[in-house]
């Protein structure tokens, strides 16, 4: 049984700490807002106003390329004031505390902090020292919530049901799971959405996803964990590859990315063999020819790009409801 | 210091570990002696209550009078880190929480290795509060050469240890056990095999996977336990006054173990600290339940805001609801012959801050007997096990006469209301550092007095 501490219902939405706790309802209703999103981007006017003096600030302790750049293209797209906290050249390399930074922040009129960090749990500290808004754009091995929101969209368009469910749909999730921020958004998103998902990996980067994996009982969805990119490719709707995170390896295991892709790359053979059919996802930034072959990455099945463009719409309806339920 | 106490406390239920006696009494002080101890159904029947647990029935009173509480580990920071706690602040703590002796831990900056940093780190005011320092194993705490250990003792030292690291040598580790014995002492090892613990943020196991958190394995604590209990099977011969003492143990497996050897008579003793037998790795996802609350079957997996609390990050790292309860079957069974508070002030630019980033450490004096009285409450430790850990347990491992409620002795006791309950907060706490999982947090047990040879050192 799994106990929560508030219903989800309950818990305040004036942040988006991780996409645990959100049930069918509430991601159903994220999914609609970025539809609505696109529809104003895609419209002449190509934006809103709805964030008009609101300030929006990232604040990003790790690097990162699309993350950034998409939260501040939907910030701008809704008429936010944005703002870019650079972490290399302002106080926090004078030994400036986290919740000194964003109290200060908070003084200088921000409303809206995204936060990348890369420790887990950062957002939640975070939210306890600041009175506006956290929007976690991922905390260390944790949690990537809009990451999460927007491969959801991207599924639910190729292969939802009315409605957008997942019900019945097998989704492979391949490489890294232990480093990796996505696949733990993703299981919950994923599973409420009705999501079989089908866990694998070497097994020194999937310590823990047995017990981790089982621990999804009470989701529409399931998890399992298997011991073969054979296995989980299977009959897969779509396959999803995890970066393999070179700054997190050990020199012996750097030695052996050519091993890797052996046993667990995605590559058009392998893809052709078992799944044919099947969709390819990665959350990017990619490693070409080591988890994801080039010709894989760039082919008819990959929707790639198609994720990094259905950032901005996910991360406007994102920040469109942080800041209304703060207004609230 | 002249404020010897009178006070007559009438119709307490009163806690005698030493002579094994619980019950209904009037205690009698005069000028800070005990004059008179008076059972009320006889000393027959205080002697049955004790043997029977100690717990007062509906009808009993509900203040209850034991001696003065002795903590074997804690940290009161001075030298080096007096921002953080001293001398002054750590016995005001103590006394508050119903400590009237407490040994300090060696990892001070410098390491207390040498009999002036020793002293050093007793100096001060102490509210009537008896301090026994622990020497530095190793020179530095660096475990690389055994310090001057006869010395240490001559200064003062009840015990040497490393505490915060191990000794991670096992050659190290053995000449150490060794001084140790000459001197007359007990070693006290931090049992973790930092290969297997380095980088570690929380327990390895469903939550910190869950919550992306860096794994600490159960086996980090078991390798250290079973590799310092096979040194002491090998010396144990040779070194018939060798005593060690596994201080913080925190899983179902090294206690299994330390059990197993004590059952082959090797002189080995451990304690467990009020978090480890109270809390569970689930707080970090926001989870407040205490240990025995949660059944087996029960994850608490979904943070809620008040989760990540820098204040629950501690070494060895909060555990499952299993090892807790192994952690309370260890005092029943008397395996672990103590609670050790593992008393860890650290002051708000080294606790608030990012979970994996903030010191390890919980500040736990105060609230100690009140953490061990919820358990009391849930009928998971009976009172004549929480006393005899905090009192005759600790005292037989750092050679000090424990005080009982004994006519014709100077009154080192606390009066404590096991009914009424109390908040710990910026504002109750007396202690330097707030760093407790605690605040705010409705506990059972609230001390209205301490006093420490016939003086009062605390009063509500």
């Amino acid at each position: 049984m799994v106990t929560q501490f508030a219903p989800p219902q309950e818990q305040s939405r004036r942040h988006l700490l991780d996409v645990a706790g959100y049930d069918w309802s509430s991601l159903q209703k994220l999914l609609a807002s970025a539809a609505e999103m696109q529809r104003l981007l895609d419209s002449r006017a190509g934006g809103s106003n709805a964030l008009r003096g609101v300030g929006v600030t990232t604040l990003f302790y790790e690097p990162s390329t699309r993350t950034r750049i998409s939260f501040e293209a939907a910030a701008a797209a809704l008429g936010a004031r944005v703002t870019t906290f650079n972490v290399a050249t302002s106080s926090v390399g004078k030994g400036e505390s986290l919740i000194d930074t964003v109290r200060t922040l908070e003084a200088l009129r921000t409303q809206v902090i995204v936060l990348r960090h890369e420790r887990a749990g950062a957002p939640w500290l975070a939210a306890r020292h600041f009175g506006g808004s956290i929007v976690n754009a991922g905390d260390g091995w944790h949690a990537h919530p809009t990451q999460a929101l927007l491969d959801l969209s991207v599924l639910s368009r190729h292969l939802g049901h009315s409605g957008g469910s997942l019900a019945g749909r097998r989704i492979a999730i391949v490489g890294d799971l232990l480093h990796s921020r996505v696949v733990r958004s993703n299981l919950h998103t994923l599973t409420t959405a009705g999501a079989t998902v089908v866990l694998t990996g070497p097994a020194s980067l999937t310590k823990g996803f047995a017990e981790h994996a089982s621990s999804f009982r009470d989701t529409p969805g399931s998890v399992q964990l298997v011991g073969s990119i054979d296995e989980a490719l299977s009959e897969a709707d779509a396959v999803m590859a995890l970066r393999i995170q070179r700054e997190r390896l050990t020199p012996g295991e750097r030695d052996s990315l050519e091993a890797y892709r052996a046993s667990w790359g995605l590559t058009e053979s392998r893809l052709a063999a078992l799944a044919p059919r099947a969709l390819v996802l990665h959350p990017g930034p990619m490693n070409e020819g080591v988890e994801i072959d080039p010709d894989v990455a760039d082919g008819p099945r990959s929707l790639v790009l198609e994720q990094v463009r259905a950032g901005i719409p996910m991360r406007m309806a994102v920040l469109q409801q942080v800041v209304s339920e703060a207004r609230a | 210091m002249t404020d010897l106490l009178t006070k007559n406390f009438a119709e307490h239920w009163v806690l005698d570990p030493v002579a094994g006696l619980a019950g209904v009494a009037d205690v009698s002080v005069v000028a800070g002696q005990i004059v008179s101890v008076t059972w009320r159904d006889g000393e027959g029947a205080a002697r049955a209550c004790w043997a029977a647990g100690a717990n007062p029935g509906p009808s009993d009173p509900t203040v209850a009078l034991l001696p003065a509480l002795i903590d074997l580990h804690a940290h009161f920071r001075q030298p080096g880190a007096n921002a953080s706690e001293d001398v002054e602040s750590g016995t005001r703590a103590a006394a508050r929480g119903g400590y009237g002796t407490v040994a300090l831990m060696p990892n001070t900056e410098p390491a207390a290795d040498n009999a002036e940093t020793l002293r050093a780190a007793i100096a001060g005011e102490r509210h009537g509060v008896q301090l026994l320092p622990i020497a530095a194993a190793t020179v530095g705490r660096a475990g690389t050469q055994v310090s001057d250990v006869a010395a240490l003792v001559k200064a003062g030292a009840v015990a040497i240890s490393d505490d915060g690291s191990p000794i991670a040598d096992r050659a190290i580790f053995r000449a150490a056990l060794l001084a140790a014995a000459a001197a007359g002492i007990p070693l006290i090892e931090h049992c973790e095999e930092p290969v297997l613990t380095v980088g570690g943020e929380a327990a390895d196991g469903l939550v910190a996977s869950r919550l992306g958190l860096r794994p600490w394995p159960a086996t980090g604590e078991l390798r250290a336990v079973e590799s310092a209990i096979a040194v002491l099977r090998d010396v144990v011969a040779s070194a018939p006054t060798v005593r060690l003492h596994l201080t913080h143990l925190s899983t179902a497996a090294a206690l299994a173990a330390v059990r197993s050897a004590q059952g082959e008579g090797l002189p080995l003793t451990c304690d467990v600290t009020p978090h480890h037998i109270a809390l569970t790795d689930a707080w970090i996802a926001g989870d407040r339940r205490w240990a025995w609350e949660v059944a087996t079957a029960d994850e608490f997996l979904t943070p809620t805001a008040n989760a990540f609390d820098s204040n629950l990050r501690v070494c060895p790292p909060l555990r499952a609801a299993f090892d807790a309860a192994a952690c309370r079957e260890a005092l029943r069974d008397g395996t672990a012959l103590a609670i050790g508070t593992d008393h860890a002030p650290h002051s708000r630019e080294k606790k608030e801050v990012e979970f994996g980033l903030a010191t390890n450490g919980i500040a736990g004096i105060e609230t100690c007997l009140s953490v061990a009285l919820a358990a009391h409450r849930a009928e998971e430790l009976s009172l004549a096990t929480i006393v005899a850990a905090l009192t005759t347990g600790p005292a037989r491992l750092l050679g000090v006469a424990a005080t009982g409620v004994t006519p014709g002795a100077l009154a080192s006791l606390v009066q404590i209301n096991l009914a009424a309950t109390w908040r710990p907060s910026r504002a109750t706490l007396l202690g330097r550092s707030i760093n407790t999982p605690l605040l705010e947090r409705e506990l059972p047990g609230v001390v209205q007095m301490t006093v420490l040879k016939g003086n009062s050192a605390y009063q509500k």
